[in-house]
């Protein structure tokens, strides 16, 4: 029966609805024709000696029983219900959906267009709009960035701070946010060594530091020009397109002390943003991004 | 005929009586049930749903022996602030290849249905691991042991997805005879962060609502 066309099934739920619900009304309808309601008790023999009385039901539970099958058949001319006719109401779930969605259009529409025509600045000023970003970002960023945005577990970056790694302009954070970043730095251990990892680290704790170290860590500064300028940059300062960090400053993603920037070098890192461009629509990605370039400060809780 | 002298007859004799409470009683599965598993389009997979792995169906698995559908659902009900928060309202055929599905009925914790994507793996262990190194205000229990369990401990993905394939799901024998292979070596922990993963993944990038 599994290829029988649909028709099939929807015949089969009208057949069975309506038999079904006229043998109910028959039977109500015959048990007031054979004047078995109201009245007196009666004793009826059931079995052999088994005997009981037995009070007929009130009429009034007839004229019930029937206003309520007139109202189920009111409701299934209504509404969906026999087989495939749709009702005359042309009720459907996908359609009260859809029309949940225009209203909200309607209500916040305007609203909402003209957040992705204000500039960040002009979004960052006003404490409403701010508070709106700042619902966006708890749903969907705070497991992960920490609810002040702060960067947590040494895995999540600190998105208060003004360094950014993949570029803090409107449209790189926008990117950002909407396609998710994929970091790649390589493992080094292979190609350098255990001795070079600890010179490099050395090296790169000094650039941050604030000297650029290339006296006392001779030998680092040759290694990072060889195998770490074309992403980092010869001075350090890092490259947004990459996602490479800025080494010459104090923020560290994964820790500074000496054993976490070795364990950086020696075994690589892949942080992953995940894309959002699927969850959050245009104007909340406008919204976050704002209040991320605002300085993600967190508003005071009504 | 009078129908009410037939109801007297059958109320009078309990063989009768079985089988019409039978009859009445199959009614509502007969109209309500059966057309939807023997009849077509509900069952039929969504476009592009794809068969769990053999990693995510053990991933599957332990999320049953774990119990997360205690606290967690995965269905997104056709609500406005259910399709704003977790993303486009669940379909039949996104559960074409779920026996049992996993819907649930309580949420102590968020929906889960559209979980795949959402977090990266990293997350997952570290929340799996331990929910609060993530989530400070946390309730989720930890479940550590994950971490160290090998999967498929019992050596049963071959039969699993055997059962499975007779059940109609397109698993190829190919695909049963490299199952052991893909699960070597694999913790409790990632196939149940692959799990998570897959989830909701069929529907990723289709308008809302
Ligand atoms: C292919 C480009 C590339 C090269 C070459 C490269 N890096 Fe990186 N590096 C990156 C990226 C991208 C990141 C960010 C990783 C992340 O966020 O997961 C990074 C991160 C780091 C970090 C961690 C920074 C933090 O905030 O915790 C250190 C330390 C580092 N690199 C040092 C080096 C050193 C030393 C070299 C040379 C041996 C080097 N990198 C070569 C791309 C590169
Ligand atoms: C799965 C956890 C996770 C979630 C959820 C998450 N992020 Fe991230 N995010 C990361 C990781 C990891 C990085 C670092 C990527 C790297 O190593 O380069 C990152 C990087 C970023 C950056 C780049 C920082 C920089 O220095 O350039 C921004 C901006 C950002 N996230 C914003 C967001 C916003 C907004 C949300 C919510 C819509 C969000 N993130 C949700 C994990 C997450
Ligand atoms: C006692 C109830 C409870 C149980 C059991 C439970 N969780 Fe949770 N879960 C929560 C709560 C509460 C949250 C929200 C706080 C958080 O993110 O930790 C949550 C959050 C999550 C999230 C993040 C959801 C999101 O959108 O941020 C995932 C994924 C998750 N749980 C998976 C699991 C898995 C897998 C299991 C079974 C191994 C499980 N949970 C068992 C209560 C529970």
């Amino acid at each position: 029966m599994a290829d029988m066309p649909s028709q099939f099934w929807a015949g089969w739920i009208v057949v069975i609805t309506v038999t079904s619900f006229l043998a109910l009304v028959w039977l109500i309808v015959d048990i007031y024709r054979d004047g078995d309601l109201g009245g007196e008790v009666k004793d009826e023999l059931w079995d052999e000696t088994l005997r009981e009385g037995a009070r007929p039901a009130p009429v009034w539970w007839f004229w019930f029983i029937l206003a309520l099958m007139a109202v189920s058949v009111v409701y299934v001319m209504l509404y969906p219900g026999l087989g495939a006719y749709r009702g005359a109401l042309r009720w459907s779930l996908g359609g009260q959906i859809t029309e949940r969605f225009a209203d909200y259009e309607t209500q916040f529409g305007a609203r909402r267009r003209r957040i992705l025509e204000l500039s960040f600045a002009e979004l960052a000023h006003d404490e409403e709009t701010m508070r709106s970003a700042w619902r966006v970002f708890n749903n969907h960023c705070t497991s992960c960035h920490g609810r002040d945005a702060g960067g947590q577990a040494q895995q999540f970056p600190d998105l208060s701070d003004a360094s950014w790694q993949w570029g803090g302009s409107e449209v790189q954070l926008s990117e950002t946010i909407r396609a998710g970043r994929q970091a790649a730095m390589p493992a080094w251990q292979a190609s350098i060594g255990e001795q070079g990892v600890r010179r490099l680290a050395d090296y790169v704790l000094a650039l941050a530091a604030g000297d650029d170290g290339s006296a006392a860590q001779a030998e680092g500064a040759g290694l990072f020009q060889q195998f770490c300028t074309a992403c980092h940059g010869a001075d350090g300062s890092g490259n947004p397109v990459l996602g490479a960090p800025a080494l010459n400053d104090a923020v560290w993603l994964y820790g500074g002390s000496r054993a976490d920037v070795m364990r950086s070098i020696a075994m690589g890192r892949n942080g992953v943003m995940p894309t959002f461009g699927g969850r959050l629509d245009e104007t909340q990605i406008r919204l976050v991004a704002a209040w991320l370039s605002a300085g993600a400060k967190v508003p005071d809780e009504r | 005929m009078k129908l009410v002298s037939l109801h007297r007859k059958i109320e009078r004799n309990s063989g009768l009586l079985i089988f019409g409470i039978l009859v009445v009683s199959s009614i509502g599965g007969l109209v309500q049930v059966l057309p939807i598993v023997l009849g077509d389009a509900h069952g039929a997979p969504a476009a592009g749903l794809a068969v769990y792995s053999p990693l995510e169906l053990e991933g599957r698995d332990l999320y049953i022996r774990e119990s997360c559908s205690t606290c967690h659902t995965q269905q997104v009900r056709p609500l406005l602030a259910e399709v704003k928060r977790y993303g486009p309202y669940s379909r039949a055929g996104e559960f074409a290849y779920d026996r049992p599905f996993l819907w649930g009925s309580k949420r102590t914790g968020p929906d889960l249905a559209r979980i795949g994507g959402k977090y990266n793996d990293d997350w997952q262990r570290m929340h799996l691991l331990d929910p609060r190194s993530v989530v400070p205000a946390s309730i989720m229990p930890a479940y550590p042991w994950l971490a160290s369990r090998d999967a498929d401990q019992g050596r049963t993905i071959q039969a699993r997805m055997r059962a499975l394939q007779q059940l109609g799901h397109p698993y190829s024998d190919q695909d049963i005879a490299a199952a052991p292979a893909a699960l070597e070596g694999r913790t409790e922990l990632e196939a149940l962060v692959a799990y998570l993963q897959s989830l909701g993944r069929s529907m990723a990038g289709e308008p809302q609502p």
